[in-house]
């Protein structure tokens, strides 16, 4: 089952948040979208959830019985303890007796939060707070997992563990899609999809976005067109889309932050012109 | 000013029987960016808050800029809190002239990127554009320090690398930084690195320091998803990268055992281990003691 | 420092507008509403000279019912039903007045135009013989306390739920909004109801306030009144962001109950123009209840009119309340421009 959204365009007031956004979430992989803030990452994941209207376009989505959902925000209750968030939202999607607490036990010993078990939400660090939300949103076995930029400003360590259990997941066959603004996690799923004001700049596997990438990076000092180049380290990168670039320039091979970079640079430039 | 701006001696922090920060040393020189790293709890935010004279030390010592951290101190020092510390509901220009007048320093210009949208209240703004007010509103005064608490977290990779340009620039004209990221790719932007963990300093320097003797195994396979969840419920330290796992602090011969026995053939080869895999070795070793 | 702070109060309109209206408003209220004299008082006149005795009195005594039928017990029925302020029982010597003691400031005003006439009235008070101002208040506090945590600390509860980010979740869920409703409101029901007992008892025995009729009616009265406030909570969380913002309008709609609800100020003292704001108020109405069942063992049929007022305004309130939730979990609603970002609003462990 392939969950999407097709040709979905949003307006709120009068900022376009998705133009023209197509974006398939097939069964047993992770999608990762990636996107700066105002990308429209959080409008695209909102529009498959259900809690944004599109004003044109097509969203295919399961019922809300078998849909899972991580917002951006806390994701948890805070006066209450990691068990009672689990159990009362269990207790909405129709899960009860042994066979909740079964799998209440199973989540959270794969989270990693079983000694926290009896804490507050609100007691816990970042990182173990949105492994809670993510427990809360998957305990029902949703078809289709959203996660709305689950390791922003999280510990490297939880941060794996997040990806983890989303790989875990769509491995048991649940179409996964999450977003991010780490590029490394995006290197990691499946299929990625790279938004820029609202439109997609680029998609697929990692291996076909870089295959698909025109033009040359290269590296240097002294860049020769400041509105093409951008600081990576000690050293400049510089991006030439079609004309080359000077002789005796040092080419490197662009790794997925070179490729957004350049195509958001790319996209900004035409507009100018 | 040469000599050192930011000084911790044997710094210890307790809050009752807990000890957040546990006999710390740590230095910032001028033209340096020095990444502070570590997992959440791990002592960071102590650590600055005590460096910033926000909050007192239990025992040590704490410089700043060669005296105490008091206010005439803090006067030469620019800070940037992870919540940004702007008022969401004036513009760029007031928030800016505020802070100014804080300082007692002059407006800053607007760059390029933020003229038009003087006037625009600060929380209507994107995250990236928000952080770059935050970042003007703590240099406008020229401090010879800066200290700056996950400046880039939740922003896109052009304004990452523009927050960055910035930072760098700050460098080059003198000042020294102190910079805490859970990027890792961010910390190989730094000239020096600390790796705090359970209130300790447990690695300084390079890259390479920090992973110290950290080994990983790549293992190839088909069967990702498979190989995966073995070694996983075996309780090794996996990770993913691509397409393949990697497996920290690992034996191959272990490993190889666990995934003949869930039937996967595999090919490990040892690889360079990353900080992240230093963290997470760390991280189980503090879960279990 | 100056300047920001005056340039972010102008930017809290809500704040703003508290600020300067409220003070517009409560001098407007007093200026027209603080009277605590009454200019006239409902007036019957029961038994055989009724016709003559009513054509004698001073015109300070608005004589709306003349029964030359009628005996005390008629006449008492009139005052429990709370249709006249004094009745006059004639057909003996003295003549008999009966001062409705639940209305304190117009009993006052009629004892003593009463005393006035010596030896030829015999004044009785009745439902608050000593005419003690704790009397007359306690009901009406019953009710401002229900007013208070029906309205604000609901108000606080939903807000919680839009700050904390967790309203998002609800909406995805597949959960009712009606079921959110209810279950954020039952635990409030529940508290206030308990309050309410324990405040009522309290007046009883530590100020000795009579319960004279029927607590079934008055529990009633008191649950569709809780469902007005309750419901005014809801519609206040749906338009406010924060709880700053729902606090202050759940003061701007409580204030001028405490002032207009005829709780301080007598309604019949008011000018007219002012009046009828009183008549817009729930409190109003739950006042006429527990003061007509607690000190006038009025039945419910007297008091009709606030029992059916009072039911209205919770449907209305109720149903606008939820329409207006309804519309915000459900799709459309646009994103809120103010989310909090996932860094900020990470939880601080690293102590």
């Amino acid at each position: 089952m392939t969950y999407s959204v097709r040709s979905a365009t949003v307006r709120f007031g009068h900022v376009l948040a998705l133009d023209d956004v197509t974006v398939e979430v097939p069964a047993g992989s992770v999608v990762a979208v990636v996107g700066g803030d105002g990308a429209g990452k959080s409008t695209l994941l909102r529009a498959l959830v259900g809690e944004v209207a599109l004003d044109s376009g097509t969203v295919e989505a399961p019922p809300k019985q078998r849909l899972g959902y991580l917002p951006a925000s806390s994701g948890s209750w805070a006066a209450l303890t990691v068990t009672q968030n689990i159990d009362f939202v269990a207790g909405i999607y129709g899960l009860a007796g042994d066979e909740l607490t079964a799998r209440r036990r199973e989540l959270l010993d794969r989270a990693s939060l079983t000694p926290a078990a009896d804490r507050l939400a609100a007691q816990l660090s970042g990182g173990m707070r949105r492994k809670l939300g993510f427990v809360m949103a998957i305990v029902h076995r949703p078809e289709l997992l959203i996660l709305d930029e689950p390791s922003t400003g999280i510990d490297p360590v939880s941060r794996i563990d997040l990806w983890r259990l989303a790989s875990e997941a769509a491995a048991s066959g649940a179409a996964v899609l999450m977003s991010t603004t780490y590029l490394d996690e995006a290197e990691r799923a499946a299929h990625l999809v790279v938004l820029d004001d609202g439109k997609i700049l680029v998609q697929g596997s990692y291996d076909q976005v870089r295959a698909g990438f025109a033009g040359v990076v290269t590296q240097t000092a002294e860049p020769v067109r400041a509105e093409w180049a951008w600081r990576r380290g000690r050293v400049q990168r510089e991006y030439w889309p079609s004309a080359g670039p000077p002789p005796g320039a040092t080419t490197v091979a662009p790794d997925l932050e070179d490729i957004v970079i350049a195509l958001s640079l790319a996209r900004r430039n035409a507009v100018l012109s | 000013m040469t000599g050192v701006l930011l000084r911790a001696r044997q710094v210890t922090r307790r809050f009752g029987t807990f000890t957040a920060v546990d006999n710390v040393s740590m230095h910032v020189q001028p033209g340096e960016v020095v990444g502070l790293l570590g997992a959440n709890g791990a002592g960071k935010t102590t650590l600055i808050r005590m460096l910033l004279g926000l909050l007192p030390v239990t025992s040590g010592g704490v410089e700043l800029l060669g005296g105490p951290p008091d206010r005439e101190h803090r006067c030469r020092l620019g800070y940037v809190p992870q919540g940004l510390g702007l008022y969401g509901d004036l513009t760029v220009r007031e928030n800016l002239s505020f802070s100014a007048g804080a300082y007692g320093s002059a407006e800053p210009e607007l760059p390029p990127a933020l003229a038009g949208r003087a006037d625009v209240l600060v929380r209507e703004l994107p995250l990236g554009a928000q952080r770059q007010v935050a970042f003007l509103a703590a240099l406008a005064h020229s401090p010879e320090v800066l200290v700056l608490d996950e400046p880039t977290s939740g922003v896109d990779a052009l304004a990452r690398a523009a927050l960055w340009d910035t930072i760098r620039g700050q460098a080059e004209h003198g000042a020294g930084v102190l910079v805490t990221t859970h990027y890792m790719q961010e910390a190989q932007q730094c000239d020096r690195l600390l790796l705090m963990s359970n209130g300790q300093l447990v690695a300084q320097g390079s890259e390479a320091d920090i992973i110290g003797a950290t080994t990983a195994v790549a293992v190839r396979t088909g069967d990702w998803a498979q190989a995966f969840a073995a070694l996983n419920a075996a309780g090794a330290p996996v990770m993913l990268a691509g397409r393949a796992i990697r497996v920290a602090n690992a034996n191959p011969g272990e490993l190889q055992d666990v995934l003949k026995a869930a039937g996967i053939q595999a090919i490990l080869q040892p690889v360079p281990a990353t900080i992240e895999e230093r963290m997470l070795v760390l991280a189980r070793e503090a879960g279990s003691s | 420092m100056i300047v920001k702070e005056f340039r972010e109060l102008v930017r809290d309109r809500r704040t703003l507008g508290l600020l300067i209206m409220m003070p517009l408003l409560l001098l407007v209220i007093f200026g027209y509403a603080a009277n605590f004299y009454v200019s006239s008082l409902k007036t019957a006149v029961v038994g055989p000279q009724a016709t003559q005795v009513a054509a004698t009195l001073p015109s300070f005594f608005d004589v709306t019912v003349t029964q030359p039928s009628g005996t005390k017990a008629d006449a008492e029925t009139l005052l429990q039903d709370n249709k006249v302020d004094v009745a006059f029982v004639t057909g003996q010597t003295p003549v008999l007045a009966l001062v409705n003691g639940s209305n304190l400031f117009a009993a006052q005003s009629a004892v003593a135009a009463l005393n006035k006439a010596g030896d030829k009235v015999k004044t009785q008070v009745l439902y608050n013989p000593d005419l003690k101002t704790s009397w007359v208040m306690i009901p009406a506090i019953i009710g401002l306390i229900l007013t208070f945590i029906g309205t604000i600390i609901t108000s606080i509860g939903m807000v919680r739920e839009r700050e904390a980010g967790t309203l998002e979740q609800l909406a995805v869920m597949p959960i009712k909004p009606s079921r959110v409703i209810l279950g954020k409101i039952a635990p409030y029901f529940l508290v206030a109801s308990v309050d309410m007992v324990i405040v009522t008892v309290l007046g009883i025995v530590l100020f000795g306030v009579p319960f004279n009729g029927n607590p079934l009616a008055f529990a009633l009265g008191a649950a569709i009144f809780l469902f007005v406030t309750l419901g005014l909570g809801v519609f206040i969380s749906t338009i406010s962001q924060t709880a700053g913002q729902a606090i202050q309008t759940a003061f701007f709609f409580l204030l001028p109950q405490i002032l207009l609800s005829g709780m301080i100020f007598p309604l019949e003292a008011m000018a007219a123009g002012v009046r009828w704001i009183g008549y817009l108020l729930p409190l109003t109405y739950f006042t006429m209840i527990s003061q007509g069942i607690m000190l006038r063992g009025a039945p419910i049929s007297s008091l009709w009119l606030p029992f059916v007022v009072l039911t209205v305004m919770a449907l209305v309130v109720f149903t606008g309340a939820t329409l207006r939730f309804r519309r915000d979990l459900a799709p459309g609603s646009p994103a809120s421009p103010t989310r909090k970002r996932p860094a900020a609003a990470e939880t601080v462990s690293a102590a």
